[in-house]
């Protein structure tokens, strides 16, 4: 398992991080989010010791994280980086015995992989001839080729096609699936939601939300409220207790209540308003609870 | 061990991935075409005869002209072309002769042996030729004074050319491979100060280029510091010797072949002394060229970083220049102690064995011991430096916001 715990870090005058602190489990993926400059990339890299945090410790399966033990992690930094004019299974292979790999253990898991991201005819070619959303599944690869126990990807979705998208989907599945310890930062909401078990929310350089999705969705004080009928849905409004928000579309109507109301007599009032087309009771969405925690 | 697993993992890379580049086969390639080409060109047009054309104007010339070429051919080989030549052409009046000077057909005009007229005074080439002839009418006149004492005029000519005094040297062994031996020196150290601008140039760029593709990233997030930047340093350094040691083979067989220098035999003790005090200084340099290579990202900025290590190459040079004068001199011992000047210095002095024992060992062990703490802090800037991108960053910046 990897902790952060209560870690600062200032640059100057900026304070980068202000206590950060969350935990990824082993088999669990855990999605990183905050908006742009709230510290995700600093505390990405202080875990791998390329930034010395001011106060803190990161730990890994209880022990504090070692230079020695960095071999054993896959990191993919922000910033993409490979040797534009190294050939790609070289450049794979090379990183493979960076981190611990025989010769041959790495060339065949580079070759491995590279034929997973569909790049087997491109081995010999340079990176800098394959196209940006290859250069990023190479770059994934450098991240996977000595089957770390922890991977920590830095905004790994950002400039990839539908296509590649998916295949960076199912990667980090599996990997978590199998047993790997996964945490990600994004700002696409919805892929967030459909891949991870857990978030942790970064505001101004401290976690201010952490923990499994579906917990933090149900403790949620409010619920979303969607509802479609042959008729004016607005005359409904008023029998709503505690309604936050509302709005009427045409025939449909949606809210935000408070989690506490009771809808079921709600629902028996519009059935007899009208054929009730759609309804739906909803806890928020992750991006509901995000713009929640770093208003 | 472990790490210097890693180590050598990073120095093979930089070997395969760099003897590979158009750039290196380039240079590789360039270094040894100008150094042939050194060699082998003069070569080719310097053997060759200077040929000039003298005026005469009155009586007693040809004396003069006679012994001015029996003095410039006198250290000739047998086979070889006359090193001058010169042609006489007869004046009847001085006006004629001038003219004949302005236009440029004679290159000096002598009157009645008592005169020469030249275009103008100074200026490369016209002073040699033209005490060539001062020498020649002076010799003709000591024959003159001599002849009347009935010694040969032929005997005069020998003895002004020659070098009449034995020498003979306090030093140990032949006067002439002391001689060897500074020249041997002297090469050594000009090849570290032109390997230490040019590969310690290799090594800074090597590092920038890292750190502006933000491979660095990567690299640093499993691999120690000074794992990379020792890697580089032992990868650029092997492909920088495999190419100066390609240049020295080319450069002595082309030697050897067109005859051109007369090489001294070298005693495999001072090669073996040069090549350490080379490995020394490189290293220390290339540590240096290392950290700073860190500090910029864009390579437009590397040549300002390294200028303090370049002029500290450019004293050492000068330094141990100065030590081949006066190799016993304050200077020479106060730079032998300096870790970034001892591996120009103590060479020289070795070769003109002017350098006690305990000072040799002492400089030996300082340079060793700089080279292990600049690696260790050099570590520091460049772990520091790495990861700050944008204009140059301050040695105190990297060295304080580095981890370890």
């Amino acid at each position: 398992m990897l902790s952060v715990q209560d870690l600062h870090k200032s640059f100057g005058d900026i304070r980068a991080l202000t206590g950060c602190t969350f935990q990824v489990d082993r088999g669990t993926m855990l999605g990183f989010l905050g908006p742009n400059g709230a510290g995700k990339t600093t505390a990405m890299r202080i875990v791998f010791r390329l930034l010395r945090a001011e106060s803190g410790t990161v730990t890994w399966d209880g022990s504090p994280i070692e230079a020695d033990d960095l071999i054993r992690f896959g990191y993919m930094p922000e910033q993409r980086g490979l040797y534009p004019k190294m050939r790609t299974l070289d450049q794979l292979t090379y990183l493979g015995r960076l981190h611990g790999m025989s010769k041959n253990e790495a060339r065949a898991a580079a070759e491995r992989w590279l034929e997973r991201f569909g790049l087997g005819d491109r081995i010999g070619d340079p990176v800098e001839s394959l196209s940006h959303g290859n250069q990023q599944r190479v770059q994934l690869a450098a991240a996977l080729i000595h089957d770390p126990e922890l991977l920590v990807l830095d905004e790994p979705f950002s400039g990839l096609d539908p296509i590649a998208v998916e295949t960076m989907s199912d990667v980090l599945r599996e990997q978590a699936a199998s047993g790997k310890a996964v945490m990600f930062s994004s700002h696409q909401l919805d892929l967030v939601e459909d891949l991870c078990e857990e978030v942790a929310i970064i505001n101004q350089g401290s976690v201010v939300v952490n923990g499994r999705v579906q917990t933090l969705k149900d403790a949620a004080p409010i619920r979303h409220l969607e509802l479609e009928l042959e008729g004016d849905p607005s005359i409904l409004v008023d029998s709503l207790e505690g309604v936050q928000e509302t709005r009427t579309d045409g025939d449909r109507l949606t809210a935000i209540i408070r989690a506490e109301t009771d809808v079921r007599g709600f629902i028996a009032r519009a059935q007899q308003a009208g054929k009730l087309r759609h309804f739906s009771y909803t806890t928020p969405s992750l991006s509901d609870l995000f713009r929640e925690a770093v208003r | 061990m472990t790490g210097l697993r890693t180590l050598s993992q990073v120095a093979l890379r930089e070997i395969t991935e760099r003897a590979r580049s158009k750039a290196y086969l380039a240079t590789t390639g360039l270094t040894i075409l100008i150094v042939l080409g050194l060699i082998v060109v003069p070569n080719l047009f310097g053997g060759g005869t200077a040929e000039t054309t003298v005026g005469s104007l009155g009586e007693g010339n040809d004396a003069i002209v006679t012994t001015a070429v029996e003095l410039g051919n006198a250290n000739d080989e047998p086979d070889d072309p006359p090193s001058i030549a010169i042609e006489t052409i007869q004046f009847a009046n001085r006006d004629g002769a001038v003219a004949a000077l302005e236009a440029g057909e004679v290159d000096a005009v002598l009157v009645d042996g008592e005169e020469v007229i030249v275009a103008n005074v100074g200026g490369f080439g016209g002073d040699s030729f033209l005490n060539g002839l001062q020498r020649s009418a002076g010799t003709v006149q000591i024959q003159e004074v001599i002849a009347e004492q009935g010694q040969e005029a032929a005997d005069i000519i020998q003895i002004l050319t020659s070098d009449p005094l034995e020498v003979t040297s306090l030093a140990e062994g032949d006067p002439a491979e002391g001689e060897t031996r500074t020249i041997t020196a002297y090469f050594g150290l000009l090849l570290l100060y032109l390997a230490v601008l040019l590969y310690g140039t290799w090594i800074l760029t090597g590092v920038t280029e890292e750190k502006s593709n933000r491979v660095v990233e990567v690299l640093l997030s499993s691999v120690r510091p000074w794992q990379i930047l020792g890697g580089k340093i032992v990868g650029i350094g092997a492909l920088a010797l495999a190419q100066l040691l390609g240049t020295i083979v080319v450069a002595l067989v082309a030697l050897r072949v067109t005859d051109a220098f007369d090489l001294p035999s070298i005693e495999i003790g001072a090669v073996l002394n040069l090549l350490l005090w080379f490995l020394v200084g490189f290293l220390i340099f290339a540590v240096l060229f290392g950290a700073a290579g860190s500090l910029v990202s864009r390579s437009e900025d590397a040549n300002t970083i390294a200028m303090p290590m370049s002029m500290t190459a450019v004293v050492g040079f000068f330094v141990s220049i100065a030590a081949l004068n006066d190799p016993d001199g304050i200077v020479a011992v106060i730079f032998t102690f300096v870790p970034l000047t001892s591996p120009f210095v103590v060479p020289v002095r070795t070769a003109l064995e002017a350098i006690p024992l305990w000072e040799y060992l002492a400089a030996l062990v300082i340079a060793v011991a700089a080279i292990i703490v600049l690696t260790r802090m050099a570590g520091r800037i460049y772990a520091g430096g790495l990861l700050r991108y944008g204009g140059r960053v301050k040695v105190r910046e990297a060295w304080m916001s580095a981890s370890e």
